[in-house]
């Protein structure tokens, strides 16, 4: 059975991570940030959002693990913080309702939400520039940055949750996470 | 989702398993994750579970004599009248988290009372999932988990439900033969009323927010609301008859959700919300005006405090 857990970074629908990927019959756990990647066996990883770039603990660690990594919100932003790219705060807050461009109908991630699709946000921050190696995949009159990817390291990246019930087509995020942890 | 046909017989037997013969106790609320956890319990042990149900004064119209009705079967059942003590100490309180403190205290102190008295040793909570990870993170101090086991010196707590979420629990209801009334039942807040009262808590805003949420929960049932409620939230001026009133300020909220993760406010058409301001203003004097809140969550949360 496919094993993916994911990192807590203190973020109040972490737990709704887990139940998503537990609807999906992933074998799956949620793990301390402080946990080092040498300690957990996984297919693939995801990083939860969560409050304060500074409690990100291990997370960053996970971006060399050579498995598939998704991003979320902040766990997006991390990933971008820690790669080369940057973060900084957005003119305009994300909060409930946001339509998303998707630009990239062959994304592994987003490709098949493709052209669009009605998610939940709720952020301040958001990444203002793109790690080298990434591609933009979605975007929205709210922020520019809504979603990236790096397909050849298997790097992803939401700044929206798909965990939430209110996220449209979320499942479908996971289940394509899935298949690329699946296609290893 | 919960498989209920396994989920229920291996509730009911670790509940057994971990009481034994001894006696338990339970907070009732009358929310459906404590009744549910109720039902759970006495299937189990029976009248060795005292279920303790507190009317706090701060309760939604007609909700204590709904209990009374709903727990009937239970013999153990114990109602205990608090109103008059609640008030008294929320007086001249203002802070949203000291209200909560107060309640919580007022509420072990009562709780503590009947626990001795039947020599209780467990203690028997409807926690769920959600419960424990706002506790752990800075959203709002949660009723459930707050305070009572380090007051009262329990032998063991039993959760049946700590892995659960909201819409499961409404399935172990169903599966229990709970009536409507209690597995449909919206979400009603541990601390009550209080937290759909901004600032002090005094009798004539209680009155207004119990009748209003009464309107609101009738006028807006075919919406099938995840949670509908009225929240007393300032004042403001007013004109009835010939004379300028500075009376309260009603908002009422209805959103529909899953899981109260994340919440989407509801789109009420027209004349209903006249009728529901027509109504809260038409029966209250002191209600200068009613207004209808459009935040999702996030932003906002579900109730106001």
């Amino acid at each position: 059975m496919t094993k993916i857990v994911v990192v807590d970074n203190h973020g109040q629908f972490t737990h709704l991570e887990g139940r998503a990927l537990r609807d999906l019959g992933v074998d799956t756990e949620i793990v301390d940030n402080d946990t080092p990647p040498e300690e957990v066996d996984a297919d693939g990883v995801v990083l939860s959002g969560g409050p304060d770039m500074d409690r990100i603990g291990k997370s960053a660690d996970y971006l060399e693990a050579d498995v598939p990594v998704l991003g979320i919100c902040l766990g997006m932003q991390l990933i971008a913080a820690e790669l080369g790219g940057s973060v900084g705060s957005g003119e305009y807050g994300g909060y409930a309702d946001v339509t998303v461009d998707i630009v990239d109908d062959d994304d592994p991630l987003t490709g098949s939400l493709h052209p669009e699709t009605r998610v939940w946000a709720s952020h301040a921050d958001e990444v203002t520039e793109l790690p080298e190696g990434f591609e933009l995949t979605g975007q929205s009159d709210v922020c520019d940055v809504e979603a990236m990817s790096d397909t050849d390291r298997d790097l992803y990246g939401v700044q929206w949750h798909p965990e939430v019930a209110h996220t449209e087509e979320g499942e479908e995020i996971f289940e394509n996470f899935l298949a690329i942890c699946e296609s290893q | 989702m919960v498989d209920t046909e396994t989920f229920v017989p291996d509730a009911v037997a670790e509940i057994e398993d971990e009481i034994g013969d001894a006696n338990a106790v339970i907070a009732l609320s009358g929310g459906v994750d404590s009744s549910t956890a109720a039902a759970l319990a006495y299937e189990a042990i029976g009248t060795q579970l005292t279920a303790v149900y507190v009317d706090t004064g701060l309760m939604r119209k007609g909700e204590t004599d709904e209990i009374r009705e709903t727990f009937d079967y239970m013999d153990s059942l114990r109602i205990v009248e608090a109103q008059d003590r609640f008030l008294e100490a929320l007086e001249g309180v203002t802070d949203p988290e000291e209200k909560r403190h107060i309640i919580g205290e007022q509420f072990i102190r009562e709780f503590e009372t009947v626990a001795n008295e039947v020599d209780a040793d467990y203690l028997v909570q409807g926690t769920i999932y959600p419960d424990r990870i706002e506790s752990e993170g800075t959203i709002k101090s949660h009723h459930n988990v707050g305070g009572l086991p380090e007051v009262v010196d329990f032998e063991g707590i039993v959760e049946p439900m700590r892995d659960l979420y909201k819409d499961e629990v409404r399935e172990v209801a169903r599966a229990l033969d709970l009536e409507e009334v209690v597995s449909e039942r919206m979400p009603f807040p541990g601390p009550g009323l209080a937290v759909r009262i901004i600032g002090e808590i005094t009798e004539e805003k209680l009155e207004v927010a119990r009748e209003a949420n009464h309107v609101v929960e009738e006028e807006l049932e075919e919406y099938e609301p995840w949670q509908a409620l009225a929240a007393v939230i300032g004042k403001a001026t007013g004109v009835k008859g010939d004379n300028r009133v500075h009376g309260w300020v009603v908002s009422v909220r209805s959103v529909e959700s899953r899981d109260g993760m994340t919440a989407r406010a509801q789109e009420i058409d027209w004349d209903t919300l006249q009728r529901i301001q027509s109504r809260i203003t038409g029966s209250h004097e002191n209600v200068a005006r009613v207004v209808y809140d459009v935040t999702h969550k996030p932003p906002a949360t579900i109730e106001y405090e």
